[in-house]
């Protein structure tokens, strides 16, 4: 590159950084015969996390060259991370999967073949297990990752075309806590704010969350907070001392599974210390022992009263103190904005649903909620786990729009808006992910469509639930862009387009709607997933010999498949599905997510009020225009969430609850498991970057220093870390870290030897049924000295 | 060769202990800095790699809170996507294909 266009394209960086923070440098952007830095630039959100940074792909001679923030997003402001910088490399990546490949056992190589053969095959086999045993037998496993439009066509061709509603996806392993938190505590699921509470919040609660490597620009954000003003106040509850706790005021550590015990401890310093809002607590909230058992604030008082701060922190242990419990509660309650944040730590529990509840509980009794900079805010570990499953029917027992599938008049609504017979939905929630391959291993699943995502690597206890994948009776589809532990257990494999390489909608944390249009073309033989769920669909109705089914595909039929199909789609579920539902997307149109930086909040329900931005606090009279449609009476705050009748927030009476497993005398050591800054889940793209592999090139456990002199343990050592199924062989990292008692270890590797979900356990929550990844019991040894490791990607 | 633009956050009481760390490293260029402990930088790299540990070296500083990247330009490695790295097993078919490393 000759020089002068180097410096051109400093300067071009130097301006775009400082632009960001207001900061004027002594030169323009100039010299435009040196041409611009890229032909054009394409809008779209990061694909490698659920905060929804907003971007601009810099496409040359049809190809990404270069990437920016996007300035006016409110999600990121322009700032990216590291991760974010390298996803482009996926694209044209050798390893891409570029034909359809089929083998008709397990133990065949695969072949490539055309896509006409493969979507026939497709068609032929989920058709004959309907036929032969029943509507139940078939299965559709999706990702937090897909885009709303696919998730949507994919659960109306299961629930409309093949009546049934095993229709689910991987955000079970992550956010149906949080979705049950809020629906059992606010009536509604998804948060009440959103990221624009952080500049405005003078306390923040960050529990169960390593924001700083999982979310490192709002961790960015929060730092420039505390940065800009000194009295804000930053708690970090976690067993495991990580980045996140650099820039704590407080950072409590305490044993795994405990912190219930802290939230109660908390709730009842407030209360002992009157820091409760009782006139919030009279106009809004009533006291729940169960769903149908409301009690009295008296009784809530005398329960949470068990929990004094001395008796928690005996619980809790760590470096947990009565003091230290105080002082959280006095910080939080006290501040002039509240702001609570946390993702898997609380999520992946036996008890995730009552940790869920036990934080909103915090929230409710001070009424730091509703107002800016107070808001209790579950962080969404995918880019579309709230957008594409939670809200577009991603689930076994949800119809797009927050419908239950069990409610016959919700069922009838989509029915009707899919023109196609009352009762072909069926009533019954279809399994949840756990049953679900539990079923698969029972063999009563004989085809499953598992579409981008990797449960041959991410479930817990996964060697076990690897077996039924591997059945010769289960014909598995995979769709795909990369090779993962999973195509390499199915059937057919399916290469799909790539983020940029197609177009459809993302919604974040915050209910944020965002879409990303197609900058560069997919590599020869990858489909957009929508184009693969349209044909298929058309085969299997001549096989079925269902007209029904063709229904479900006739609004798409004969549209172009980057821009047309998906624009029809979207059209379809947000015109149609979210009307009349809390998540209102009618004004989020393609038309206005293409002018807006970032996109849409919702309820959004008219194309004006979308282009102002749409909610930023729901439930606010003036701010939210359902709160004024649902108003019931003069209060400011409206709670109109279908799942509470009485139209009020609901304080919880839960238990400290263990762990389903705790460390004994065979298996003393706590296991838990988490993300590292360099690598996105099952590492099936990142392991491809050589820059982030060779940062992280395998998993490692982190050991406590004191318990690695107990054990003999030194630095790079390689350790056997053992559960009651499944064991590990990793290098020890000595560190600070986990609290005593306790081994972290990172989930990415592939490799058998590191693949930690090998180890982890498949207890799960009885309501949220999400898998208690977190927490099990498991036991430390040293194998030998340091040995050279190699990483390992399929 | 990538360009990045960047913003790094340094503690507002160590600015100039982060601004003499960085202007040591010789893929970076410094082009402002604020009060606020804002630092605009450029770090021109032979490779997105090399970017990566410069970027790890930075982050690593006492006196470094975060560092935050709003633009990249990578124009010279487009036409070479990386070939994979140093892994083994490819994608053969099979259950677990590839050999433990």
């Amino acid at each position: 590159m000759a020089q002068s266009r180097r410096e051109f394209l400093k300067r071009t960086a130097a301006l775009s950084a400082a632009s960001y923070i207001g900061m004027n440098l002594p030169y323009r952007k100039q010299n435009a015969a040196l041409a611009a830095d890229a032909d054009s630039w394409h809008r779209g959100s990061c694909r490698l996390c659920g905060t929804g940074c907003r971007v601009e792909l810099g496409v040359k001679n049809g190809k990404a060259v270069a990437l920016r923030g996007v300035k006016d997003a409110r999600t990121n402001f322009g700032y990216l991370c590291m991760k974010g910088m390298h996803f482009w490399k996926c694209m044209g990546h050798p390893d891409r999967l570029r034909t359809p490949l089929y083998r008709e056992s397990k133990k065949d190589k695969f072949r490539e073949i055309s896509w006409e053969k493969a979507l026939d095959i497709a068609a032929e086999k989920f058709a004959d297990s309907v036929k032969k045993y029943g509507n139940d037998s078939v299965a559709y496993y999706g990702s937090g990752q897909a885009l709303t439009e696919e998730t949507y066509l994919f659960q109306k061709v299961f629930r409309g075309g093949l009546q049934t509603n095993n229709v689910e996806g991987n955000p079970r392993l992550c956010m149906a806590s949080a979705v049950g938190g809020y629906l059992t505590s606010f009536g509604a699921d998804e948060p009440i704010g959103g990221y624009a509470d952080i500049e405005k919040a003078h306390c923040f609660f960050i529990i169960g969350s390593n924001t700083a490597e999982a979310h490192p620009v709002l961790f960015r954000r929060i730092m420039r907070r505390k940065l800009d003003n000194k009295d804000v106040k930053i708690i970090n509850a976690d067993p495991r001392i990580s980045q996140t706790s650099r820039i704590a005021d407080l950072h409590l550590q305490f044993d795994p599974g405990t912190d219930l015990a802290l939230l109660n401890a908390m709730a009842n310093v407030i209360i002992e210390e009157k820091l409760y809002d009782e006139k919030f607590l009279e106009s809004y909230v009533t006291c729940k022992k169960g769903k149908k058992e409301t009690v009295s604030f008296e009784e809530f008082k005398k329960f949470v009263a068990d929990y004094t701060p001395e008796k928690a922190a005996a619980i809790c242990r760590g470096n947990m103190t009565p003091d230290k419990i105080r002082q959280t509660a006095r910080w939080f309650a006290g501040s002039k904005g509240t702001l609570s944040l946390w993702t898997m730590g609380i999520n992946q529990r036996k008890r995730g649903v009552w940790a869920n509840n036990l934080i909103h509980n915090l929230h409710i009794l001070t009424g730091q909620l509703l107002t800016p900079g107070a808001d209790s805010l579950s962080l969404t570990g995918q880019p579309n786990a709230c957008g594409g499953v939670r809200e577009g029917g991603g689930l076994c027992h949800i119809l797009p729009g927050h419908r239950l599938v069990a409610k016959e008049k919700l069922r009838n609504q989509v029915e009707d808006a899919w023109g196609i017979p009352h009762g072909r939905i069926p009533p019954k929630p279809g399994y949840h992910t756990m049953a679900l391959f539990s079923a698969v291993n029972e063999g009563k699943i004989k085809a499953l469509w598992v579409n981008c995502t990797s449960p041959m690597q991410s479930l817990p206890n996964v060697d076990l639930y690897s077996k039924g994948m591997r059945r010769e009776d289960v014909f598995m589809i995979c769709s795909d862009i990369f090779p993962t532990l999973t195509t390499e257990a199915a059937n057919l494999v399916l290469p799909a387009a790539f983020h940029f390489e197609k177009t459809g909608v993302y919604g974040c944390t915050e209910r944020r709607s965002q879409l990303t249009l197609k900058a560069v073309n997919a590599p020869d033989g990858a489909m957009p997933e929508v184009w693969i769920v349209r044909e298929w669909a058309k085969k299997l109705a001549e096989k079925m010999d269902d007209p029904v089914i063709s229904k479900c595909v006739e609004p798409f039929e004969g549209l172009e498949p980057d821009f047309a199909l998906p624009k029809a789609i979207w059209d379809e579920y947000s015109q149609k599905l979210t009307s009349g539902r809390d998540n209102d997307l009618r004004g989020a149109t393609y038309t206005v997510l293409q002018k807006m930086p970032d996109g849409v909040q919702w309820p959004a329900p008219t194309e004006a009020y979308a282009l102002t931005g749409g909610t930023v606090k729901k439930f606010v009279r003036g701010m939210d225009p359902l709160a004024d449609t649902h108003a019931k009476d003069d209060k400011p705050y409206q709670f109109y969430g279908h799942a509470h009748d009485d139209g009020k927030l609901w304080l919880w009476l839960r238990e400290q609850a263990d762990p389903e497993e705790i460390p004994d005398k065979d298996y003393p050591f706590y296991l838990s498991t988490g993300r590292i800054v360099d690598h996105w889940h099952t590492m099936s793209m990142t392991g491809r970057i050589p820059e982030l592999l060779r940062a992280n090139p395998y998993a490692f456990v982190e050991v406590n220093p004191r318990d690695a002199a107990k054990l003999g343990i030194k630095p790079g050592d390689m350790v056997e870390v053992e559960s009651r199924r499944g064991k590990n062989f990793l290098p020890a990292k000595v560190y600070e870290g986990p609290t005593e008692g306790m081994v972290f270890v990172y989930w990415h590797d592939q490799h058998p030897d590191r693949l930690i979900n090998m180890v982890t356990k498949d207890g799960y929550d009885p309501g949220s049924k999400e898998p208690e990844f977190k927490i099990c019991a498991c036991r430390v040894k040293r194998i030998s000295g340091p040995k050279p490791l190699k990483p390992y990607i399929v | 060769m990538p360009i990045g633009g960047f913003i790094v956050n340094a503690v507002p009481e160590d600015l100039e202990v982060a601004v003499a760390f960085l202007t040591a490293i010789p893929e970076v260029e410094i082009h402002g800095h604020d009060k606020g402990g804002n630092i605009v930088l450029v770090i021109d790299a032979p490779d997105s790699e090399h970017m990566q540990r410069v970027v790890k070296k930075i982050n690593d500083c006492a006196s470094v809170l975060t560092v935050g990247l709003t633009y990249l330009n990578v124009e010279d490695e487009a036409d070479t996507i990386p070939a994979g790295a140093d892994v083994t097993g490819i994608f053969h078919g099979g259950p677990a294909s590839g050999s433990a490393g």
